[in-house]
């Protein structure tokens, strides 16, 4: 990497990390997790994007090139061979069930049953080959049968390839464009992998009314796979937060009772555990947040990077979260679509003034920057950033990267199919070590559960 | 509304046992399957008065619509030779537009808006603007409402109000558009009539229109 991007690489991360961190940068950072723009900017439809990995880097050279402002972004996570390979029944895509110009869209069902529970909690590998998988996987529809076993096969091959495509990328971007991800690694709220790809919205709500126990108790034990498969793919150097895409903690999904009692416990515990994992997040408050919200200020400081939606107010957000945890947003969608340069210039300098002047602030539009923006308002609001957005010409923040997690920290019991003194048994002893052996059993172990539990959602 | 019923209050109250109780004793009692809907209807009335105070949220509102999918259930053999009365009530028609699969909210629109007493014409989610005009056309509908998710929606809006135009029924047709990236910049980029930025102000606005407040 060429000194000067490698210059270009920690100014943009250092800018994004400070803010993060509520810390004051230089200026106010320029940072959507979801840069949706980015995506079709150059040309591309949606579905030339979800299917061709080779657009990617035409993607965002030329949007890097052309917006060079931009601190951090991430675009695409969707590969649609991938879900193609298995079958996967939870989402629409472009090109296959949409039109080649439509953004992806998610699919209500009911791929859990009300009565499932019990195995969920205290069988998942059962339940998934046998329950969920079945009803997820439209390859998978006869497990045992040749077709199944080839979309297991093929599914697992592909996803290994997907890797290998977002490791190239992160490396392109970061030692030829000098560009940061916004994010590395996903993970839900345990309630909404419920309510997401489980139980479905309608299975979620009886439930919580018919068998909020049982709700409790799926959370809790969900939570140290969430968290396995959360740090499997996030950031090994602890640069950018992993993402947290919040669903169904919005309004008026769930009463600020049932939200206190039901959603936020687990979801709380599940952060920490990140946290104390030396991550921070960055979480999109999908909807309108705002009567929940308060609830980021029992977190530590600094480390959650809450994304307020166009339903979100980002004047109340600040006055509820300022000093607590960083918010971002800022910028309604429908202005970047429909508006005029003039007008996103006005708009971003009225949150310069007000919720971007005394740091903890990143703008963005409502969790990401949508498909239809007008370059000239993206445009437009970078510059009105570079104009309105300085706090000062020089800082000093060191950059947060670390390979390793803080001292004393263990990982969550680490989930296997077929445990390694089973296959010791069989195996009937080793003749040389034991450790290399064993280790990479469970390593492999462990990477099959997380790639089963990867389609929960 | 005056007081609720026994079986209109246990719907409110969302027990579904009790609710489910009651029916049974009224079928066996040889009472009238229309009254017992009529009872349930003045309880989803209810529930909607709560949602809209913000007591109610979505969980009650799907529990409501269950237990009513149970007492339909129970009640529809016996309806079979009941002689449905000529709608007298105000048609809405509603649907999510092109390319748009999510109906969240406009299910929860839909739920109100029976409950408030409309007749509410459904037409689902990716519905294709020539749909919505035919709809419009044959039902004679005052009212269309156009919901959306996704911020990639504003043209197919603006198409359904462009083509009612051209069919020459704008004038017939109130159109009222909502969902989350709706304000008032997309209203007047699409055309429409109203913006609802929530279900309760979406039905509030069908009771102005026909006159209802």
């Amino acid at each position: 990497m060429s000194e000067n991007i490698q210059q270009k690489y920690n100014e943009r991360l250092r800018r994004y990390q400070a803010a993060i961190a509520l810390e004051m940068p230089d200026r106010i950072p320029i940072s959507a997790g979801s840069n949706y723009f980015a995506e079709v900017y150059a040309g591309h439809t949606n579905q030339e994007f979800i299917y061709d990995v080779d657009k990617w880097k035409e993607a965002d050279v030329k949007f890097v090139n052309d917006f060079p402002e931009v601190d951090a972004f991430r675009s695409g996570r969707f590969w649609g061979p991938l879900h193609d390979a298995v079958g996967f029944n939870m989402y629409k895509l472009p090109g296959r069930e949409l039109s080649p110009r439509t953004q992806f869209q998610f699919v209500e069902g009911e791929r859990m049953k009300a009565d499932e529970y019990d195995l969920l909690i205290n069988d998942p590998v059962n339940f998934l080959f046998e329950r969920f998988l079945p009803r997820t996987l439209n390859d998978f529809k006869e497990p045992g049968s040749a077709r199944a076993n080839v979309a297991l096969i093929k599914g697992a091959m592909a996803s290994a390839m997907l890797g290998g495509f977002m490791r190239n990328r992160s490396m392109y971007l970061q030692s030829e464009l000098g560009m940061p991800n916004s994010m590395g690694g996903v993970f839900l709220a345990p309630f909404d992998y419920l309510a997401d790809g489980l139980r479905g919205l309608r299975g979620v709500m009886l439930d919580v009314r018919r068998q909020p126990d049982k709700i409790l108790e799926a959370c809790e034990a969900l939570i140290p796979d969430i968290v396995n498969a959360g740090l499997a793919i996030a950031d090994p150097l602890r640069r950018s937060p992993i993402f947290l895409p919040l669903h169904r903690g919005a309004f008026p999904f769930l009463s600020p009772k049932q939200f206190d009692e039901l959603y936020w416990p687990s979801l709380k515990k599940t952060m920490l555990m990140f946290i104390d994992a030396g991550y921070t997040i960055r979480a999109y408050l999908e909807g309108d947040w705002g009567p929940n919200w308060h609830h980021f200020r029992e977190l530590p400081k600094g480390k959650v990077l809450c994304d307020i939606d166009v339903q979100g107010d980002i004047f109340k957000a600040k006055e509820d979260l300022g000093g607590y945890q960083c918010i971002a947003g800022g910028m309604p969608d429908s202005l970047l679509i429909l508006g005029a340069p003039a007008e996103v210039k006005e708009r971003v300098k009225l949150l310069c003034e007000t919720v971007g002047k005394d740091g903890g602030f990143i703008i963005n539009g409502g969790c990401g920057i949508p498909y239809d923006t007008k370059p000239e308002n993206f445009k437009a609001m970078l510059e009105a950033v570079l104009e309105y957005g300085r706090y000062s010409d020089t800082f000093d923040f060191e950059i947060h990267m670390s390979p390793t997690p803080p001292a004393g920290w263990q990982p969550p019991r680490r989930r296997v199919v077929t445990p390694w003194e089973v296959k010791l048994q069989e195996l009937g002893g080793v003749k040389g070590e034991e450790s290399p052996i064993k280790k990479n059993w469970e390593m492999l172990e462990h990477m099959a559960f997380n790639w089963l539990f990867s389609w929960l959602w | 509304m005056g007081n609720l019923t026994q079986l209109a209050q246990a719907l409110v109250d969302l027990d579904e046992e009790l609710v489910n109780k009651i029916v049974k004793e009224k079928i066996a009692a040889g009472e009238a399957p229309l009254d017992i809907i009529k009872e349930c209807n003045e309880g989803m009335g209810k529930i909607g008065k709560l949602f809209e105070a913000n007591e109610y949220y979505l969980s009650e509102l799907i529990m409501s619509g269950e237990i009513l999918k149970g007492v339909m259930n129970e009640l529809e053999p016996l309806l079979a030779n009941v002689e449905k009365e000529a709608s007298t009530a105000d048609v809405v028609v509603i649907g999510t537009v092109k390319d748009d699969i999510h109906d969240i909210g406009k299910n929860i629109v839909v739920t109100l808006l029976k409950g408030t007493g409309f007749d509410v014409i459904d037409l689902g989610v990716d519905v294709p603007a020539e749909t919505f005009v035919k709809t419009i056309k044959e039902t004679g509908a005052r009212v269309l409402g156009l919901s959306a998710l996704l911020n990639f929606t504003f043209p197919a809006m603006k198409e359904v109000v462009d083509q009612l135009a051209a069919a020459g029924l704008r004038d017939q047709v109130k159109v009222i558009i909502g969902g989350a990236p709706c304000n008032e910049e997309v209203r007047q980029f699409t055309g429409a009539d109203y913006l609802a930025k929530d279900a309760a102000t979406g039905v509030n606005i069908c009771k102005e229109i026909f006159g209802k407040c």
